[in-house]
């Protein structure tokens, strides 16, 4: 065989290799889109809904829009969803992303501090950081739950069913992002900050002029990453919201799924609804993303 | 324009983690005149960039006093210390132009527009940086990103000047360019200019005075020419000059009526008889154990005017250098570095009669390693 031959067999395999791959892992995806455009709550059926199969109901019915349905005696109701789905939709963009931003500052700061500053039991602090953050944030829920009503007796606006308790506790949970923030740091010279510190910045100029700007790609990758999370976090918000108008789109999803009806319809297009913001999220934070920001600045 | 002084500064790192203490710098004085060009050297552990940074307030002093003109400095921020730092690694920042790098800090000052345009332009003109200024530091070569960095300094009027090892990331030749460029610049400004580096070529040549730093102590200061020919202890007298001074360890004892210098050796030890002023040095100090030291150049073929003493050794090697040759010699204990004016490749053994001048010679206590003088 000629040499450029096996290389274009090795190439077609390849290929089909990735494309397997990724077919295994859109397949599931398809699925939820093909069922939130299924007549009918069936988790199962053509990958492709056509003819009577097709139907808008489960986007009309999420996006608050009032459609027609054939009753099992033949007659004819309009149907108008009660459960605000776009309520939660916002709601849930609204958590998601004001939370993602107060974790960028905090652990931004903290990591600065870490990274660059000398204190008490610094190193001890930074690992007891991480060791907590083993424990998953479900196992705290009692905790949590306590802890929001023993605030909400004081700061109603902090409680227990309120969008900033849930963000609060949300809050908890950064010590990992501390850590990669400070990861990043750590790789930046800190001759930088001096210089500027000696062209007249204070400490704080010097974080908020200098280090941050060459700082964007960590951040822009912390938001995003926390983001998801935070999207698609349910054990605590369903335990923090209790009234509908509240709940975040994954608690709402969970809602379709009764013990003896899965309304796997509905929670298919929430499912896919909730991937929106995720996608735009990413699209947008991905023009930090660009390697090379601190370059040039030192010699290596 | 500042006169800089250092009284009894120290500096002293804790022991942290597995790390023991350091005595950094060990209550160190020194007195840098107002536009004048100090160089401090050394090898690296020796306290000259800690030092550096304590005047640049990077560093928290632990003991002394730094003052800057007539005020002491020691808990003003680095931006209240009337200081520009020009940093090894070039420090600029990466994500501004160069223009913004430039006039940074004249912005956080708030300088009127107009002003920081016209600061930054003359720097960069002096600097030859004009139709660059909107690039960003990552698009220049090296030199050029020095250059920034010491635009960057100039474009504040800083009343003292900071350099910590500015050449040592360049390759040989922007160096050697880059060295008199800022030799040039301090003629200009003439502005209090401190200069860290430990190559001793940067320091002969650009310093007015320069401060010789080992172990966190100050060793000499004295302007180049005179630590190269009076040099105050053996390691200053080691340290300053390539190919190094010879230092032969031996003693001093009387022979005949006739001051020898024995070098200390199981054989072939070399006698050198002394005479001239050396010889009076040497009787202060008859039957102790000294140094006796003498610069290559200072031993030659043919005999010196006054106070020649000829040595004849066998050749160990050899290096051509074209407008000279470097001849190792080998002595009881060492070698003695000869630089010959020819352009002859010695055989190896070969004897070679060498005449040594006496007139340029050193003697150094072995015990306490400083000059011996009059």
């Amino acid at each position: 065989m000629k040499a450029s031959t096996t290389r274009r067999l090795k190439l077609a395999a390849a290929h089909c290799f990735l494309i397997g791959f990724i077919a295994l892992i859109l397949f599931p995806f398809l699925m939820v889109v093909a069922i939130s455009f299924r007549k009918g709550n069936f988790a199962l059926g053509a990958l492709i809904p056509t003819g009577d199969d097709f139907s808008l109901e489960h986007w009309k019915y999420v996006l608050g829009i009032p459609y027609e349905e054939i009753m099992g005696d033949g007659t004819v109701r309009t149907v108008q969803a009660t459960t605000p789905v776009l309520v939660w939709f916002w709601n849930s963009l609204k958590v998601a992303s004001t939370a993602s931003a107060l974790i960028i500052l905090l652990s931004g700061t903290a990591a600065y501090a870490f990274a660059r500053m000398q204190f008490f039991a610094k190193t001890t602090l930074l690992k007891s950081l991480l060791i907590l953050q083993v424990f998953p944030m479900v196992l705290a829920l009692v905790a949590l739950y306590a802890l929001l009503q023993l605030i909400g007796t004081y700061v109603p606006a902090l409680g227990l069913n309120t969008h900033p308790g849930l963000m609060l506790t949300y809050l908890g949970g950064i010590a990992i992002y501390i850590w990669m923030i400070k990861g990043y740091f750590d790789t930046i010279p800190v001759s930088i900050e001096e210089s500027a510190k000696i062209d007249g910045a204070t400490h704080f100029q010097a974080f908020v002029r200098i280090l941050l700007p060459m700082s964007a790609p960590i951040f822009a990758v912390v938001f995003i990453l926390s983001f998801i999370s935070l999207i698609s976090e349910y054990p605590v918000a369903s335990v923090v919201l209790q009234t509908e108008d509240r709940w975040t789109l994954a608690v709402g999803a969970q809602s379709f799924l009764y013990e003896q009806n899965f309304l796997w319809g509905k929670f298919a297009a929430t499912a896919v609804l909730s991937g929106l913001p995720i996608t735009a999220m990413f699209l947008f934070c991905q023009k930090f993303l660009i390697s090379g920001l601190t370059s040039g600045g030192v010699k290596e | 324009m500042s006169s800089v002084s250092l009284r009894s500064l120290e500096k002293l790192y804790p022991a942290s983690g597995k790390n023991p203490p350091f005595h950094a710098v060990k209550g160190i004085d020194l007195e840098i005149h107002d536009g004048e060009f100090m160089v401090l050297v050394g090898p690296s552990g020796c306290g000259k960039s800690t030092t550096l940074r304590m005047i640049a307030g990077l560093e928290h002093i632990s003991a002394g006093e730094i003052r800057i003109g007539d005020t002491v400095v020691n808990d003003l921020l680095p931006k209240d210390r009337g200081i520009a730092m020009v940093f090894q690694n070039y420090a600029l920042y990466p994500h501004l132009t160069l223009f913004e790098n430039m006039a940074f800090g004249l912005r956080l000052a708030r300088t009127p527009k107009a002003e920081i345009s016209r600061r930054v332009t003359e720097a960069a003109r002096i600097l030859g940086l004009e139709g660059i200024l909107d690039r960003k530091p990552a698009a220049l070569s090296g030199g050029q990103r020095q250059r920034v960095a010491v635009g960057r300094s100039i474009v504040r009027n800083p009343r003292v000047f900071l350099f910590d090892e500015p050449l040592s990331n360049l390759d040989a030749k922007m160096r050697v360019s880059m060295r008199s460029e800022i030799s040039k610049l301090h003629a200009r400004l003439k502005t209090t200019m401190i200069y860290v580096t430990h190559d001793q070529i940067e320091a002969m040549t650009m310093g007015d005075r320069i401060c010789v730093m080992k172990d966190g102590r100050i060793m000499q200061v004295a302007a180049p020419l005179s630590l190269y020919h009076r040099p105050d202890n053996l390691y200053v007298a080691g340290f300053i000059g390539s190919p190094p001074m010879n230092l032969l360890r031996g003693r001093v004892e009387r022979r005949d009526g006739t001051l020898l210098f024995i070098e200390s050796a199981e054989a072939d030890a070399v006698f050198i008889p002394l005479a001239g002023p050396l010889a009076t040095l040497a009787a202060s100090v008859e039957g102790r154990d000294v140094v006796f030291g003498i610069r290559p150049e200072n031993i030659s073929e043919t005999p010196h005017p006054a106070d020649s003493v000829r040595l004849t050794l066998p050749v160990e090697l050899s290096e051509p250098m074209g407008s000279e040759t470097n001849a190792y010699l080998k002595t009881g204990s060492g070698t003695l570095i000869a630089r010959l004016h020819n352009e002859k490749r010695y055989a190896m053994g070969e004897p070679l009669a060498v005449h040594l001048n006496l007139g340029k010679a050193h003697l150094f206590d072995a015990a306490t390693e400083q000059a011996i003088r009059p």
